[in-house]
């Protein structure tokens, strides 16, 4: 057993330090090499987490000290069932997106390059042609004096980049005390502001307004994070989890710099994930990214933030009673996310800002569970004999329907921020009224659409409705029937918004008056890179969005391991 | 000025000096946290955000004072004596370069964003009648 053991926790290592050493060396790459060796690393690192995955499922904590030192000062490694998910859904989605990319350069962004080397390269032999039209359209409107640069798509700088960012999202995940998820929280920020800067002139507004927010979000944390060294003397999680609970034990202490901790913490992250009223920030920072990094930003980068929210209140912070008005607050304004983010949602035109807001709208959906997790009258019905409840069993449901919802969300929102950059990549446009009828001349991008719609929705076998099951029935057992009202009307909105975006995609020439009038395709009709294997990309991730609805019973098995009840 | 002179006029009611710390750090990141949100010039709101940034490592710093003051700190015992957590302190290093990282940053998006702006100011001010130039050439200030 030691000798299988010590390999996964080499793995353990190995998924945040192998992408951050492939990232600098790809610096030093040239363009088509550094390609070669986003895809290598991404394969290896979805390798890698497998072995984690494993061992985690047979139901052992990982635990890690880099170089063996031990705490405070050395670095621990841990993976309990939490973890290992937010592992495994990153390295799927980032592997195929990774390939998606490298498949297709000119989705990585749009470059200024001086017009000799334009001139000179008329006939590219590369892949970029197919956004080329487009960046040539951009460039006459930026600057049309002949010997001025011209911007062209496909942007080298997105492979150091996203590697860097992986390299972040891991450390978040695996990390065992707070200090190293403020770095690896820090790491994903700032990368993911450049990855979106890469989208070009258009893309640098909102990458700045993106920045601030980040950086906001994390100096808020940061804080949180102190005021909790400074009461319970550790950063590591777990044992800090322990001061605290003590504290809380013992009548006459006094809480209110945890509160205050929790708060900032609390604030901070909500800025990162985009809860609405501090949501503003992430609909141009997505619809203007581009067309490999909006996925990534959506489906992972935002996760990252839920994942430490989720681990500082269920880990560090337990069930304190004085966090019962925040945790309504919180949960409130999930309520409110779904019900702004879905109205705004309807009222986009364009496919990337609709989709933008429904990450909004989707995000309030992890926030529901807060009041579930404080209300006392939850411990105590478990502790009744008459009732069939396990201990923790609430709870237990609370958090597998939330992480459900949060994956499923990470893999549909992969897959249909991949398949909407494509149409706007193919027709130069994401004016859903122009793209009517698209998906006759593309029905595996639409079909994908079509895939991680219903998980979006939540409809039956997707991994979304699993969620939404879990998630009902604890609220149920619990009590707050509310939270039923608000899945429905939520699962209501988003197929009304989801059926506008997706359904004049379907329209048939036949069974509609108006003629089809798609606009002309941007693109040689010899460019492999859009019509072929790319499409492939968003098809697989919506497959799997479905598929990984059966995956319910075991995702809840998964988390128990290392949960904090 | 007039915020240490009127800190210091509150003195009567007895401040620590980590305190008194704690409060100057507050006050400097909400002023700045306050700027970044109203002002609308780019490079106003990287240096607002450098305040904040800078307010908030204060009270790090004010409160390791403090942890190692009390000295129940794990970390805090062996320095309680030189009067600051070593943890925390690790803490404000990372957050300085972290805070060099995000400026450096941030200027380079805003110099980018301006040099666009003024480029295609200079290329309206040469031919107003480009139909295609012309929506989007004030679409900021």
């Amino acid at each position: 057993m030691t000798a299988p053991m010590s390999l996964t926790l080499f793995c353990l290592a190995a998924v945040v330090l192998l992408p951050l050493l492939a990232s600098a060396l790809s610096v030093l790459l040239g363009t088509a090499a550094r390609r070669v060796m986003g895809v290598i690393t991404s394969v290896t690192v979805l390798g890698l987490v497998t072995p984690i995955l494993i061992q985690v499922t047979s139901g052992q904590t990982l635990e890690l000290a880099l170089g063996g030192f031990e705490s405070p000062l050395g670095i621990t490694l841990r993976a309990d069932g939490l973890s290992a998910l937010f592992l495994a859904m990153t390295a799927i989605v980032g592997a195929v997106v990774s390939c998606y990319a490298a498949a297709r350069p000119a989705a990585t962004g749009k470059r200024l390059v001086p017009a000799a080397e334009q001139r000179r390269r008329s006939h590219p032999a590369d892949a970029g042609i197919g956004a080329e039209a487009t960046a040539h359209r951009e460039a006459r409107s930026v600057v049309h004096a002949d010997p001025s640069p011209v911007w062209r798509a496909g942007h080298a700088g997105f492979w150091p980049l996203w590697l860097g960012c992986w390299s972040g999202l891991n450390a978040v995940f695996v990390s065992g005390d707070l200090f190293n998820t403020y770095v690896g929280l820090e790491l994903v920020g700032l990368t993911a502001v450049a990855l979106v800067a890469l989208g070009g002139r258009d893309a640098w507004p909102a990458a700045l307004r993106y920045l601030f927010i980040a950086v906001l979000g994390s100096l808020l944390f940061l804080i949180g994070v102190a005021l909790i060294y400074s009461v319970t003397g550790t950063l590591d999680i777990i044992a800090s989890g322990e001061v605290i609970a003590e504290l809380a034990a013992s009548h006459d202490a006094d809480l209110a710099a945890v509160v205050l901790a929790l708060c900032l913490i609390s604030l901070g992250l909500a800025l990162k994930v985009a809860l609405v009223p501090l949501h503003r920030w992430l609909i141009p920072a997505h619809s203007s990214a581009p067309s490999a990094v909006s996925p990534l930003l959506s489906a992972l980068v935002i996760k990252a933030a839920l994942f430490v929210l989720l681990r500082v209140w269920l880990w560090v912070a337990g069930p304190l009673p004085e966090l019962v008005i925040l945790a309504w607050v919180l949960a409130g304004m999930g309520a409110v996310a779904i019900l702004v983010g879905s109205v705004m949602a309807l009222r986009q035109s364009r496919l990337k800002p609709l989709i933008a807001y429904s990450t909004v709208a989707q995000a309030g959906y992890w926030f529901l569970l807060l009041p579930l997790l404080l209300d006392p009258e939850t411990t105590a019905l478990e502790g009744q004999t008459g009732t069939t409840l396990e201990d923790g069993a609430v709870l237990a449901g609370a958090l597998g329907g939330t992480v459900a919802l949060a994956l499923g969300h990470g893999l549909a929102k992969a897959s249909l921020f991949l398949a909407a950059g494509h149409l706007k990549d193919l027709y130069g446009t994401d004016e859903i009224d122009e793209l009517r009828g698209a998906g006759r001349a593309h029905p595996m991008l639409v079909m994908s659409m079509g895939l991680s719609a219903v998980g979006l929705i939540g409809l039956p076998l997707s991994l979304g409705f699993t969620g939404k099951w879990l998630l009902a029935t604890s609220a149920v057992a619990a009590g707050h029937y509310w939270i039923l009202v608000v899945l429905v009307a939520g699962t209501l909105f988003s197929a009304a918004y989801l059926l506008k975006a997706v359904a004049p995609l379907l329209v048939m020439s036949e069974d509609d008056q108006t003629a089809l009038t798609l606009p002309q395709a941007q693109t040689h009709p010899d460019d492999r890179a859009l019509t072929g294997k790319a499409q492939l990309a968003p098809f697989v991730l919506g497959l799997l969005t479905v598929l990984t609805g059966f995956l319910g019973a075991w995702l809840t098995g998964v988390l128990e391991v290392g949960a904090p009840w | 000025m007039m915020l240490a002179q009127w800190a210091l006029s509150m003195g009567a009611v007895e401040l620590t000096q980590m305190q008194w710390y704690l409060l100057v750090g507050t006050a400097i990141a909400v002023i700045g946290l306050v700027r970044m949100l109203l002002t609308r010039d780019l490079l106003a709101r990287l240096i607002a955000l450098n305040v904040t940034g800078i307010g908030s490592l204060m009270i790090i710093l004010a409160l390791a004072a403090r942890t190692a003051e009390s000295g129940d700190a794990t970390g805090g015992t062996e320095a309680a004596g030189s009067g600051i957590d070593p943890v925390l302190s690790a803490l404000v290093i990372t957050g300085l370069v972290i805070t060099v990282a995000f400026t450096g940053l941030g200027a380079v998006l805003i110099r980018r964003i301006e040099g666009a702006q003024d480029a295609e100011r200079a290329h309206t001010l040469d031919d107003v009648h480009d139909p295609e130039r012309s929506g989007d050439a004030g679409d900021r200030e």
